[in-house]
């Protein structure tokens, strides 16, 4: 069986900085990756050669097994893997349910059946009340969940999901995780970059650990949470269950 | 989703449906009595600045869908004006090709030169893009007076007669302003009616998101490069009719009337002035814009309407004091709009009309 998503050796420069060095690991269809690491390390800057917004310096993307490097940002997302931004980034002057049709009209020239997958999606982010203010307006936990909800109105097969719980309280944080993990259900592939350790280790099948853009560890999050070099670089301690 | 959800949800459709009948109603009632106009009021003068004014409203709707919608602002809009304007006369002039043929080869040659100026300056965001737009619009004025042997330079084209238009068993005669009015008023309702079909579709969606946050519409699978120039296309297109149809109404073009970087600013102006980004900001910038900018520069104008008396002091005031700073009332009232209505009249308007129609709701 072939992975849904396969970096094979991936690495992206800038000039002499090494954001990314040799990079390999897949995702296999409905599961649950986190990736972590210190700040800086390079996840985002991974999301970003995965979806067209940077090629790769060398290496292969796969999706579907099939090589995306060098497609643009809204073909990735055509052919099903999405990405939020960790620095939010709400259509400010649309209404919160506009943003989410933008989003949903990828698949149809139809207001009305954008719309309704949008209220669909704004449901699923328990957004609908929100609906019809702007999006400028909402503050930051909603924004994040706006994020996700535009995201999932492209009906992506693979959703990239940066920082989503940042800025969130911990009610917050915990409706997030139920929905990631209700995703899964529905048959939604997640790569989710997280700092918050209780969300990574609750909702990940396996962990990734990037460390100065080299991928220091690969494995169950348990085991992960033990690796002794993981904690020297990243969580400092041993995370209590 | 909650009942009390389904109800808010339920009301604000119903009022976006009163809204844009109101805005129907509007444009309506607005339609009939500029088309009844000519009918009660036969001055020229009147009627050529009506004329003036549809046009400038056809240019404000046609840059508002690249600027209003996708946030693009051009300031080259010259370029397509003059496009069409040349491409018109030059074809009537030099090769005997009918005017009414020629402005459509204007139209698509504006479309066309745009996408090749689009492809390569919306690679260009924010202020850069600007500057492109400035800069593509003069390189073009200047190669317009450059090469004399085909624009005849500076010199310009004068036209003698704009020849009869046979449509089926009609005849139009384009002797006199009304020909000119009606066909004008036609093709900026025909704007309109695009605004608001393209601010009611997928692709104005989707240009809204363009101008909302590039990235964003990115990741969420907008091509940006195809709809940046499926806005421009669309707006040099109807750019290019409006300057086909000028250059058989004032019946004189030249490269600095029809490239300047004056008509760019003035079309932006127009915008400015009404709203950016709404349907019907254009048109009312232009109805606020054109008349004034009339009567400034020609303040017997109103001597013939028989507004004022011959020997009226209102007349010998702005002669006297405006006639030649007409450019500073406008920036004065550019600079007004900017501090006060930043959202322009279109957006004055709606706060002028939003608590009557709460009261309504209650009552």
């Amino acid at each position: 069986m072939t992975a849904l998503l396969e970096l094979r050796q991936v690495s992206k420069t800038f000039g002499g900085l090494r954001a990314n060095w040799n990079v390999s690991f897949s995702v296999e269809a409905r599961s649950i990756t986190g990736l972590i690491g210190p700040n800086g390390a390079g996840k985002t800057t991974l999301f970003s050669c995965m979806t067209g917004y940077y090629p790769p310096t060398h290496g292969d993307v796969l999706f579907q097994g099939k090589r995306i490097n060098g497609m643009r940002p809204d073909e990735v997302c055509r052919i099903g893997m999405v990405r939020t931004w960790q620095k939010v980034r709400p259509m400010a002057k649309l209404s919160v349910l506009d943003n989410v049709m933008v989003g949903a009209l990828l698949r149809t020239w139809s207001l009305r059946r954008a719309r309704s997958i949008a209220e669909e999606q704004l449901h699923a982010v328990s957004l609908d009340k929100q609906a019809h203010m702007l999006a400028g307006a909402l503050p930051i936990g909603q924004r994040k969940r706006l994020e996700v909800a535009r995201a999932l109105a492209t009906k992506p097969e693979l959703l990239l999901l940066d920082e989503v719980m940042g800025g969130l309280n911990p009610a917050e944080s915990n409706e997030m995780i139920a929905l990631i993990l209700q995703l899964r259900t529905r048959g939604v592939t997640l790569v989710v970059i997280e700092h918050d350790m209780r969300a990574i280790m609750a909702v990940s099948d396996r962990v990734l650990v990037l460390n100065s853009g080299e991928l220091l560890a690969d494995g169950a999050p348990r085991e992960v949470a033990e690796n002794p070099a993981v904690i020297d670089a990243y969580l400092g301690q041993r995370v209590e269950s | 989703m909650s009942s009390e959800v389904q109800t808010r949800v339920t009301t604000e459709a119903k009022t976006s449906l009163n809204a844009s009948q109101r805005v129907a109603v509007l444009v309506g009632l607005l339609t009939l009595m500029f088309a009844c106009l000519p009918f009660f009021v036969t001055k020229p003068y009147l009627l050529h600045m009506g004329v003036l004014l549809f046009l400038a409203v056809i240019q404000g709707q046609a840059w508002n869908i690249l600027g209003g919608y996708a946030g693009q602002h051009s300031l080259g809009h010259a370029a397509y004006f003059g496009l069409g304007a040349y491409t018109t006369v030059m074809l009537m002039e030099q090769s005997q090709i009918s005017p009414f043929v020629g402005i459509w080869v204007g139209v698509i040659v504006g479309a066309a030169v745009s996408y090749m100026i689009g492809a390569i300056t919306f690679r260009l965001r924010g202020p850069y893009f600007v500057l492109a737009s400035i800069s593509v619009a003069e390189i073009i004025r200047l190669l317009a007076l450059h090469y004399k042997d085909v624009t005849r330079g500076a010199e310009g084209f004068l036209i003698s007669t704009v020849p009869v238009l046979q449509l089926g068993p009609i005849e139009v005669d384009f002797i006199g302003k009304r020909p000119f009015y009606f066909a004008a008023l036609i093709v900026a309702l025909i704007t309109t009616a695009l605004s608001y079909a393209v601010q009611h579709s997928k692709i104005g969606y989707y240009l809204q998101a363009v101008r909302e946050d590039q990235d964003a519409a990115h990741s969420i699978g907008i091509n940006l490069q195809a709809y940046k120039c499926l806005a421009l296309v669309i707006s040099a297109a109807f750019t290019a009719w409006a300057g086909g149809f000028y250059a058989l109404f004032v019946k004189f073009i030249d490269p600095d009337t029809v490239f300047g970087l004056d008509l760019s600013v003035q079309i932006l102006l127009t915008c400015i002035v009404g709203g950016i980004g709404t349907l019907l900001g254009p048109a009312l910038g232009a109805l606020v814009l054109i008349p004034l900018s009339e009567i400034l520069r020609n303040p017997k104008g109103l001597v013939q309407l028989g507004l004022v008396a011959s020997d009226s002091s209102v007349v010998r005031v702005i002669e006297e004091r405006f006639s030649n700073a007409h450019s500073f009332v406008y920036g004065l009232l550019l600079v007004v709009i900017i501090l006060f209505a930043p959202e322009g009249l279109f957006g004055v308007l709606k706060r002028l009309l939003a608590p009557a129609r709460s009261e309504r709701q209650a009552s």
